[in-house]
């Protein structure tokens, strides 16, 4: 069963939010974040009566080739936190998501997911694409929406290490995976294109950065929990004129904030580090928190925080396996924890002048949850006290939004009187 | 002259103290109700009796604990940040306080000002705390004071789960009805490595830091305490009314911050 209707509610919902939008430092942006939003689920939506092609994707799956293909990108987890942002629903979904099996320690994008595709919230697509980065969830869980789906799928295998006999080893996955895209699709892919999507991500690397190093400013230009909006850019649209706008507005709007010296150092009393992602279903509500306490995010380098890199658009899918490597979540949550990653979240910290970290424990992330106490310690020595926040990004049956919220105030309230 | 009242209202008692400028003078303990501002207010007005005073709106007060932020006729401080400075004023060379109340943990690391570093809590289950030692008392048919004393006969004690109440409470009754049947002495001091396993392995999380003291109403329990100094290898600080621990420094707050609005 397939209506589709789920995703109307999350275009319409992003419609009004744009049209609603209040005049402030952020607006343009902020709008193009909607119509983003919009313009990307409105394509999902209409795919069927397009003649598109449809491939569900998990996280950090090198959406860049399908949009070389001309093939319409489902984000999986993305899609599943959307609908818990927007439409509330995350109990029906979840619950339908352990009708196929999916018991509550499981990761709830992934659950939730199920749940959607077992109800007919989302449209069954044409093929279920999923890899081993970042964790075992996404490992895994493309098999069970083959079956939910009953459509055909690929494993894109990737190495933990990042060698050049690792890269040609990747790139050659990548090239099955065109094989069997063009195959299932008919859609050939478009090389040249794909040499555009990576010039443009170089384009979108550099803004990424630049953006970032305004925030390193103090007082920091950017909202306080800005950062989960930037996460759009690469997961919806990587290397795409889309994500090219949002961040160009983006960085002009912080650009002429600190020419014009718009910003009170009085309300920024809290510079901190966001480790993991926080409840996606309580923006609102830490929004306000972050607002009434003066704390803002200024670095999450697990998530938005790249390191420098230069892609060879003239060898588009080595660049596209290269890119796997640099990005944040890949670099600091994928494969062994090494030294070096400690000393990365460590000198991110002392870079952006952070006075405490808030480290998201998802409990379905069992991987990332296992660094707690290793970052703890780290930052610890370093002079930076760390509140590690038990929660689920999408499930609010797991704490309740004033449970989080007392232990972010204690949190505040420590940082004041330290 | 009273100075400050602190009033800390936990989920099975609420707590007061009155401070003058330099001591506490008076102090009460009462159950709690399910009205937040009710037994803020009772435990304040038997707290202001036992000297002579009475309730009136305007006196300079500090509330913490659960609901706090609600009760119209005073401020409201975490209770991290209170059970801090209540320890740092019964033992200022505590660098960390255990605090066992009714229905959560807590785990702080305190400075030598008194203020807090670090904290872990458990809050999502039973175990580990007094409502669940109350619970398992009852199970094994003795009082809270008798459990305490059998604990000290203990031989044998066996492991007891500390991830789940229900669980615990399983094995506790599989040991009454095992053929033979384990004794109380050893059941009691599995149940209490059974919390303690839970609050230690949060001060490990913390990081233990010397000297350490132990709060709240489970402080009272020498079996308790006996074994917390044993697992963690040196003697815990507990004051005299370590329940009050928390009631205290909201006292002490309300003192340094007087004439701050609520």
């Amino acid at each position: 069963m397939t209506t589709n209707n789920k995703l109307s509610s999350i275009v319409q919902s992003c419609r009004v939010i744009r049209k609603m939008s209040q005049p402030g430092p952020y607006q343009k942006s902020d709008e193009l974040y909607y119509q983003n939003l919009s313009t990307y689920y409105t394509r999902l939506l209409k795919a069927r009566e397009n003649g598109g092609f449809i491939a569900a994707h998990t996280v950090f799956f090198p959406a860049e080739i399908l949009y070389a293909m001309d093939i319409v990108p489902m984000h999986t987890e993305m899609t599943t936190w959307l609908m818990a942002l927007f439409l509330g629903e995350q109990a029906e979904l979840l619950s339908a998501g352990a009708e196929v099996g999916l018991a509550a320690e499981i990761c709830s994008p992934h659950r939730g997911l199920a749940g959607a595709f077992t109800r007919g919230y989302l449209p069954h697509p044409d093929v279920m694409l999923w890899s081993n980065l970042i964790c075992d969830n996404t490992a895994k869980s493309g098999e069970l929406v083959m079956k939910l789906c009953n459509c055909p799928g690929f494993f894109l295998d990737h190495p933990f290490q990042h060698n050049n006999e690792e890269v040609s080893y990747l790139v050659n996955e990548l090239k099955s995976m065109v094989r069997f895209l063009e195959e299932k699709s008919g859609h050939k892919m478009n090389w040249d294109k794909l040499s555009e999507i990576v010039a443009r991500t170089n384009q979108q690397l550099a803004l990424t950065n630049e953006i970032n190093e305004l925030r390193k400013l103090v007082p920091s230009p950017f909202a306080a929990q800005g950062f989960l909006k930037l996460l759009l850019a690469d997961y919806l649209f990587p290397g795409q004129p889309e994500a090219i706008a949002y961040l160009q507005q983006l960085r002009d709007e912080l650009k002429d904030i600190v020419r014009e010296k718009n910003l009170n150092p009085s309300l920024e009393k809290h510079r901190l580090m966001t480790l993991f992602i926080p409840p996606i279903y309580m923006t609102s509500y830490l929004d306000r928190l972050y607002l009434k306490y003066g704390a803002v995010s200024v670095v999450e380098p697990m998530f938005t925080k790249w390191t420098k890199a230069e892609f060879n658009p003239s060898q588009a899918l080595k660049s596209v396996a290269e890119k796997s490597y640099v990005i944040p979540e890949s670099h600091v949550m994928y494969g062994p924890l090494n030294e070096n990653v400690i000393k990365y979240v460590v000198d991110s910290a002392r870079d952006y002048q952070v006075q405490g970290a808030v480290f998201w424990a998802f409990l379905g992330c069992r991987h990332a949850c296992a660094t707690i106490k290793i970052f703890k310690d780290a930052l610890n020595e370093a002079g930076i006290p760390m509140l590690a926040v038990d929660c689920d990004i999408v499930d609010p049956t797991v704490n309740p939004e004033e449970e989080i919220g007392e232990k972010l105030e204690r949190f505040f309230e420590l940082l004041d009187e330290l | 002259m009273i100075t400050a009242i602190g009033v800390d209202i936990g989920s099975l008692t609420t707590k007061a103290v009155v401070l003058d400028d330099k001591k506490i003078v008076s102090w009460a303990v009462l159950r709690s109700s399910e009205k937040t501002e009710f037994s803020a207010r009772t435990a304040i007005e038997q707290s202001l009796q036992k000297i002579g005073l009475d309730f009136k709106i305007g006196l300079n007060i500090v509330a913490t604990g659960l609901g706090s932020k609600t009760v119209t006729f005073s401020r409201s401080k975490s209770l991290t940040a209170c059970l801090a400075r209540g320890s740092n004023s019964l033992f200022p060379q505590a660098r960390m306080a255990i605090d066992m109340g009714a229905e959560s943990s807590t785990v702080i690391r305190i400075n030598e000002r008194g203020r807090v570093t670090d904290w872990q809590s458990q809050d999502k289950c039973a175990a580990g705390t007094g409502i669940f030692l109350e619970q398992m008392a009852k199970l094994i048919g003795v009082s809270m004071s008798e459990m305490d004393e059998l604990s000290f006969q203990a031989k044998s004690p066996p492991e007891i789960t500390n991830t789940c109440a229900v669980f615990a409470e399983s094995e506790v009754i599989s040991h009454i009805h095992r053929v033979p049947a384990t004794s109380k002495e050893d059941i009691v001091a599995g149940i209490y490595r059974s919390i303690l396993g839970r609050i230690i392995s949060m001060c490990k999380r913390a990081g233990i830091q010397r000297e350490v003291m132990a709060t709240g109403g489970v402080a009272l329990n020498k079996g308790i305490i006996s074994v917390l100094s044993k697992e963690l290898g040196f003697e815990i600080l507990v004051p005299e009314n370590p329940q009050l621990a928390a009631a205290l420094g909201a006292a002490i707050i309300a003192r340094e911050t007087a004439g701050e609005k609520a």
